[in-house]
């Protein structure tokens, strides 16, 4: 196989994937008429395109078929899924829906979840059919996780738990949350041990959501409160105890995925595909230049990452540092779109502004979201000492 | 059978350092005893005669770069050697060489002019690339006398004159002097990211070492976060000038696939030189500023290379023309 391919991954099995995968676009977009969005995996939430998008066979690339997934038997299947996630973040499919359910809960449920768990969610993740959140955050844990308060506490043969979740993305349209809680008493010597996951099913007793509204007036986040919800061993994700581990140990793929890059593309493409066939000097060609360079090298570096990742190699601090370069140059690329968008005149004008307006918005959360920037350098800092 | 050859290079190059510290001129003396030595591995034509791809030049490349080796490798390997093949012409089989490049008008019979800016002009023969509207006129020059002249990083450079018949030309395609260009702009894109390599070693060294306000540099926030961001811009740089490499292995330097690579890798890497020098000398303070110190060999070399075989500003307009000529933009970002 060629190199020069791989390293792009587009190697044969994965050309063929990515031109299956916009073949399908192309199409399902010309059919039902959806809007390429920026922001898309945080903010298009369309349960008929997850649904199709599944038929189509483009879900639970990582989930075996056993489970009722499309995993290659090679294990590479995080590449094919980074093929697919990329080419619908560059399309600005809205893929909101079963988003975490396929990138986050998949991988987990493999990884930690029962026999049974896995039978009874897994098909139903594949099928583009089960919606998940996930509650890690709370008023007094955000870059601190390990400050969660939410409690899960023994009650016979069951479990019950209290405590409040903030910033749930989807969690108002979702089956199921994710929950982080503690089910051991805070130990100040060793503050990560003590927690637990649990998956917790949104229309259980005592669950009260309520809406944390974009400052657009966009409503993707939620606080969730849980009031003596009463849980089953079954709900268990997991070893009891072990959730800090479980929580921090799978990062890496997430960490350096193509959404910490492209989430405005489908803005910048649009612009730049506006502005061809137009008089461009050569002092705007270079802006765009420098857009797609920077554009090129962040993608470079993540699919070399996800590459050691699934070789098995330990890639974690190159992971942050993904997240850390691709977010920021994803704020950057906001204002760069807005000079290019000068040039843009007539009826093309007015979509484009609208797209750079949501950028606007959804910028400061680039490099919020997932653990600070300030956090992710850390831990590059810390990665850069040890290897020295 | 790469990692071998970055080993003995790595050893080769540590030897020059070493032997080298705190006598680093402007401009630096050629380093015969390091040519020596590396011609006897065979390592100065490794391209050329020794049939090496592309990764194995690179790794030559980056680890003489990380070495701040005063001695013209990439420009006798990969672009001089080449040059002549091209045009059937005999150069030594030893001993450094260099390219000029020049514009010429070819309408007046002679080829005549000045090439600007040559590498090492006077350590060997050059091997000239005068392109025309229509030609790439090649030609070997003796070498020009040393006039004195360096860049930012030290390394000679200098103006080389000709003025030659029709007859004393081999006339080949433009594509040649565009191939030439391209594998110079590749040869400092691999040369910048040994030296950002050098930056990075110096840099986390100097943080752990160096203590104020009672504690090491590196246990303050602020000095964690701006040495992320430096390898951040390594990394990306690196991942980059990887996949121009291979481009080059897997489709050859003519390709449109190593045009494409090697004009992005340009412009990532080339912006990256900013930032990587800023931060290194920040992280360092006034220490890192003197000649005796080793860290312009990094750092003034990168800011150098970036300008060679095409500016970063020029390399960044050919992407954005590429990208405002694509169907779908996004094929590009992919390679495809």
């Amino acid at each position: 196989m060629s190199e020069f391919d791989a390293l792009r991954a587009d190697g044969a099995d994965l050309a063929g994937l990515r031109a299956a995968i916009r073949a399908f676009l192309v199409s399902d977009r010309e059919t039902f008429g959806w809007t390429p969005a920026v922001d898309c995996w945080l903010s298009s939430w369309d349960t008929d395109f997850s649904v199709r998008l599944a038929e189509a066979g483009f879900i639970g690339l990582t989930i075996p078929p056993e489970y009722g997934g499309r995993a290659p038997a090679d294990g590479t299947g995080y590449l094919h899924r980074y093929v697919v996630t990329e080419e619908l973040l560059a399309h600005g499919a809205p893929v909101g829906a079963h988003w975490i359910a396929d990138r986050q809960v998949a991988p987990g449920l493999m990884a930690y979840g029962t026999e049974e768990q896995r039978r009874r969610l897994l098909p139903q993740i594949a099928a583009g059919r089960l919606y998940s959140a996930i509650g890690m955050s709370e008023h007094g844990a955000g870059s601190d996780l390990a400050a969660v308060a939410s409690r899960a506490t023994r009650d016979g043969d069951g479990w019950v738990l209290n405590g409040t979740k903030v910033w749930t993305s989807g969690a108002h349209l979702a089956h199921q949350i994710v929950v982080l809680a503690r089910t051991s008493p805070l130990d100040t010597d060793h503050r990560h041990a003590g927690f637990s996951q649990f998956i917790v099913p949104t229309d259980l007793p005592g669950i009260t959501m309520s809406p944390i509204v974009l400052m657009n007036g966009e409503h993707h986040f939620n606080e969730v409160q849980f009031d003596d919800v009463r849980l089953t061993d079954d709900d268990v994700l997991g070893e009891i105890g072990s959730g800090w581990h479980q929580v921090t140990s799978e990062l890496g793929f997430e960490r350096s995925g193509p959404e910490r890059f492209l989430s405005t593309a489908t803005m910048v493409f649009e612009i730049v595909s506006a502005l061809r066939g137009t008089d461009v000097d050569d002092r705007t060609a270079a802006a765009v230049g420098d857009l797609i360079g920077r554009m090129v090298s962040l993608r470079q570096l993540s699919i070399a990452v996800a590459r050691a990742l699934t070789s098995g190699e330990d890639a974690n601090a190159r992971a942050a540092m993904v997240k850390d370069l691709g977010t920021r140059f994803e704020q950057d690329s906001v204002e760069l779109a807005a000079e290019l968008v000068d040039g843009v005149a007539g009826p093309d004008r007015a979509p484009l502004r609208a797209l750079l307006a949501t950028a606007r918005v959804h910028s400061p959360m680039f490099t919020l979201r997932g653990g600070t920037n300030e956090v992710l350098r850390g831990i590059v800092a810390r990665g850069t000492k040890a290897a020295s | 059978m790469n990692d071998e050859l970055r080993a003995l290079v790595d050893e080769i190059g540590r030897q020059s350092y070493d032997a080298h510290v705190g006598r680093h001129g402007l401009p630096d003396p050629f380093d015969a005893d390091l040519w020596r030595v590396l011609e006897t591995s065979g390592l100065t034509r490794l391209t050329g005669e020794q049939g090496a791809d592309p990764a194995e030049a690179a790794v030559v490349l980056g680890e003489l770069a990380r070495w701040a080796a005063a001695v013209p490798v990439a420009e006798t390997d990969v672009l001089a050697t080449w040059l002549a093949a091209q045009a059937g012409l005999d150069v030594p089989a030893d001993g450094p060489m260099t390219v000029a490049i020049a514009e010429v008008d070819a309408g007046a019979g002679r080829i005549d002019g000045v090439a600007h800016d040559v590498p090492w002009p006077a350590v060997g023969p050059v091997v000239l690339a005068a392109r025309s509207a229509d030609a790439t006129h090649v030609a070997v020059l003796p070498p020009a006398p040393a006039d004195g002249t360096a860049n930012l990083g030290g390394e000679p450079r200098g103006d080389v004159a000709f003025d030659l018949a029709a007859d004393d030309v081999v006339r080949l395609p433009v594509a040649v002097a565009d191939e030439l260009a391209r594998r110079g702009a590749w040869a400092r894109c691999v040369q910048i990211v040994g030296a950002f390599d050098a930056a990075v070693a110096l840099t986390v060294s100097h943080v752990g070492e160096r203590k104020q306000f009672g504690r090491a540099l590196d246990a303050f926030q602020a000095v964690q976060h701006s040495l992320a961001t430096l390898v951040g811009d390594v990394e990306r740089s690196r991942a980059a000038t990887t996949l121009a490499t291979y481009a080059a292995v897997d489709h050859g330097f003519g390709s449109a696939q190593a045009d494409y690579a090697v004009t992005a890798a340009k412009v990532a890497v080339g912006r990256a030189v900013g930032p990587v020098t800023t931060i290194a000398h920040q992280l360092h303070g006034a220490i890192g500023v003197t000649i005796e110190h080793q860290l312009w060999l990094a750092t003034m070399r990168a800011r150098s290379w970036a300008d060679e075989f095409g500016t970063t500003g020029w390399h960044a307009t050919r992407l954005g023309r590429m990208a405002l000529a694509a169907d779908d933009p996004w094929d590009l970002v992919v390679g495809r």
